[in-house]
């Protein structure tokens, strides 16, 4: 019978139609949309005859600005990155390994209770510590321990403070759902066959807590490169990174292919280092795939 | 090179006052295979860390070779443990588990390779040095936490249900292995299990533990045949306890259980007239003859009943009996194959000699 023989389709797959329907919308679409305008030579909805063209990209590559924000944008996720990997790996480990039910519940509102208040008024109480009159530069002068302001924001320093403050616990509640999973018995027969405690972490702990350094490093590195607001309230527009160019593109220049252009170069660079991840990732943890 | 610990009056409170251990008291000697026997949850494990360094006592002290050595940090202990889960380190290979604690004690890279090579011929798993803990079977994994713990000549090795999770062949052999291993080595062995049989089979001695406390510690054969508690004569083993009150018989002093059954006790207790007292049987010291032929065949105390079922065990009978006055009792039997089994709904009569009842303390 003709009929009986078609496929059937599993209806349970229906469910995830809408959610398909969804992500496509809102996020493929998008992105396509942005990937078509970085190679037009014009809007196709106000501009009939547009043509294709890489002139944005060239224009990217030929002037040494631009590489320059990149780098700058690259340089202040990495040092972001970085920063807060060496804060919140402490964090998380304790934060892990706590034996108290109130003291892991008070790390974890410690944590969390930043980001319970909006980026911009974090930014600004930044500022009022570290700008030329604020609380850090009047303390330290109060003292006599320097007679000028130290130049604490409009730089690169400063966004990175703010940025390192806003985005450590994304990087501790990475960590500790990985630390936290691994066993501490692993630990305690490290020392029993006479690890320091310090030598067990190096040796046993650290290198499986990989995947948790790795995924927590991505998501920060991810988040402070497409930072807007905080790079330019503590930079004062005298850093230019990537998300604010374009943005000046969009709003100033009106010039959406290059923005688009822009946007592809942040996705980029951000695609590229899920797909690294995932394949060190599966370096590290090849050797554990049956576990 | 072995040692022994002293284990003084040691308890420990955790926080919200579990008394995990509770003024446990016990002398290690060098060389001994020890077991820590009990219940779960009765602090065997928390005495084991205890011992290891990664629990420090809430009071108490602990000795090695009369060292204190409360306070001393784990990896300054010279001990080796055996972890209930194993704890290989699944991100190295077999050979770099079993090299670890040689690496920590910075032994040349040559003397590594020999002995990690010795120690996994030791427990026959030449040829897995590159596999990974999770390519291994659990008996192959358990394997090579012992020789991880062995290979580095610990003065005490501690194995916190080591065979726990084997099956019953392969348990066997490991304990008979483990057994051997610990004999040849002269390593002080402190094991401690929940399977009463494992720790009367391979124990040079035994401490049963309840609820935080250590009820007797002797060897298998004083555990077994002369239980101190009630606790420690229903836990090893199967048991008949009877209480009744102290009384007078003509052959001296005696228990009445009930109103129809009185045992005569094997030696005067302190217990005045009246006073309620536990003694023990055990299923196997009794004898059992159908009721019409008996009377006349033991000299000790005795006893009538119905059987009420009848198992066979392949080397042994285990009959379930009520006796008249209503108490139900355990007797086992040699299937010695000289005559038929007794069937349920058979009227029996029992016997024992008053020696093989063992009195308790409550
Ligand atoms: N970290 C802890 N905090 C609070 N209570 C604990 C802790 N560890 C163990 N306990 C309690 O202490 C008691 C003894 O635990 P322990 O692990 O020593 O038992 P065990 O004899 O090893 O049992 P098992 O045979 O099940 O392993 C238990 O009642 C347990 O609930
Ligand atoms: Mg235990």
């Amino acid at each position: 019978m003709p009929g009986s023989s078609a496929p059937r389709v599993n209806s349970l797959a229906l469910l995830i139609l809408p959610s398909a329907l969804l992500f496509a919308l809102f996020f493929f679409l998008p992105i396509g949309l942005m990937a078509v305008m970085s190679v037009l030579t014009g809007n196709p909805v106000v501009m009939p005859n547009v043509a294709f063209t890489t002139k944005h990209y060239a224009r990217m590559g030929n002037d040494s600005y631009y590489l320059e924000v990149i780098s700058t944008t690259l340089r202040i996720g990495l040092w972001t990155t970085l920063v807060a990997l060496v804060i919140g790996y402490p964090l998380a480990h304790w934060m892990a390994r706590i034996k108290s039910r109130t003291g892991h519940a008070l790390l974890l509102m410690a944590v969390l209770a930043p980001m319970l208040t909006g980026i911009v008024v974090r930014t600004f109480a930044w500022m009022t510590l570290l700008s030329d009159k604020g609380v850090i530069n009047q303390i330290l002068i109060s003292l006599g321990l320097i007679a000028r302001p130290l130049q604490l924001m409009y730089n690169e320093a400063g966004i990175i403070i703010g940025l390192v403050h806003i985005y450590v616990p994304f990087m501790v509640l990475t960590l500790t759902g990985v630390i936290g999973r691994i066993d501490e018995r692993l630990e305690q027969a490290a020392e029993n066959l006479g690890a320091s405690p310090w030598r067990a972490f190096l040796e046993v702990t650290l290198p499986l807590s990989l995947p948790g350094i790795l995924a927590g490093s991505l998501l920060v590195f991810a988040l402070a490169i497409s930072a807007y607001v905080t790079p330019i309230l503590l930079g004062g527009f005298q850093i230019m990174t990537l998300p604010i160019l374009i943005y000046q593109q969009i709003s100033a220049n009106f010039n959406v292919g290059f923005a688009a252009a822009l946007g592809m170069v942040l996705l980029v660079i951000s695609l590229s280092l899920v797909i690294a991840y995932n394949h060190v990732l599966g370096l590290v943890s090849g050797q554990r795939e049956l576990q | 090179m072995s040692a022994a610990i002293e284990i003084a009056g040691v308890s420990k409170v955790y926080d919200g006052g579990v008394r995990a251990v509770d003024t446990v008291a016990m002398d290690i000697r060098p060389g001994e295979f020890f077991s820590l026997l009990g219940p779960s949850g009765c602090g065997k494990t928390t005495t084991l860390r205890m011992i290891a360094g990664f629990d420090t006592p809430s009071s108490g002290e602990i000795r090695l070779d009369g060292a204190d050595i409360t306070h001393v940090p784990a990896h300054k202990r010279d001990m080796a443990m055996v972890f209930q889960n194993y704890a290989l380190f699944p991100h190295r290979t077999v050979a770099e588990n079993v090299a670890f604690g040689l690496r920590m004690r910075k032994v040349d890279k040559a003397t590594i390779a020999a002995k990690v090579k010795a120690a996994l011929a030791m427990v026959e798993l030449a040829g897995m040095e590159d596999r990974r803990p999770a390519q291994l079977s659990g008996g192959q994994q358990q394997r090579v936490a012992l020789a991880r713990a062995i290979v580095i000549s610990p003065r005490v090795l501690l194995c916190d249900e080591p065979l726990g999770a084997l099956d019953k062949k392969l348990r066997q052999q490991m304990q008979f292995e483990l057994k051997q291993l610990q004999k040849n080595l002269g390593v002080t062995l402190v094991f401690v299990t929940h399977d009463q049989e494992e720790a009367l089979a391979m124990s040079d001695r035994i401490a049963v533990m309840n609820a935080g406390r250590v009820e007797q510690v002797g060897t298998p054969v004083e555990i077994y045949d002369q239980p101190r508690t009630r606790f420690v004569a229903d836990f090893i083993g199967d048991t008949n306890i009877f209480r009744g009150q102290c009384v007078t018989m003509d052959q001296g002093t005696g228990i009445a259980v009930g109103n129809s059954l009185a045992l005569a006790l094997p030696r005067p207790v302190a217990a005045a007239q009246g006073e309620v007292v536990s003694v023990a049987l055990r299923p196997e010291k009794i004898t059992i003859a159908a009721a019409d032929q008996s009377e006349t065949r033991s000299s000790g105390t005795s006893a009538r009943g119905t059987v009420e079922s009848t198992n066979f065990l392949g080397g042994a009978v285990l009959y379930r009996i009520v006796l008249d006055g209503g108490q139900r009792v355990l007797a086992q039997q040699p299937n010695s194959g000289a005559g038929p089994l007794h069937t349920p709904g058979q009227a029996v009569a029992l016997g024992w000699r008053p020696a093989d009842l063992v009195i308790l303390e409550d």
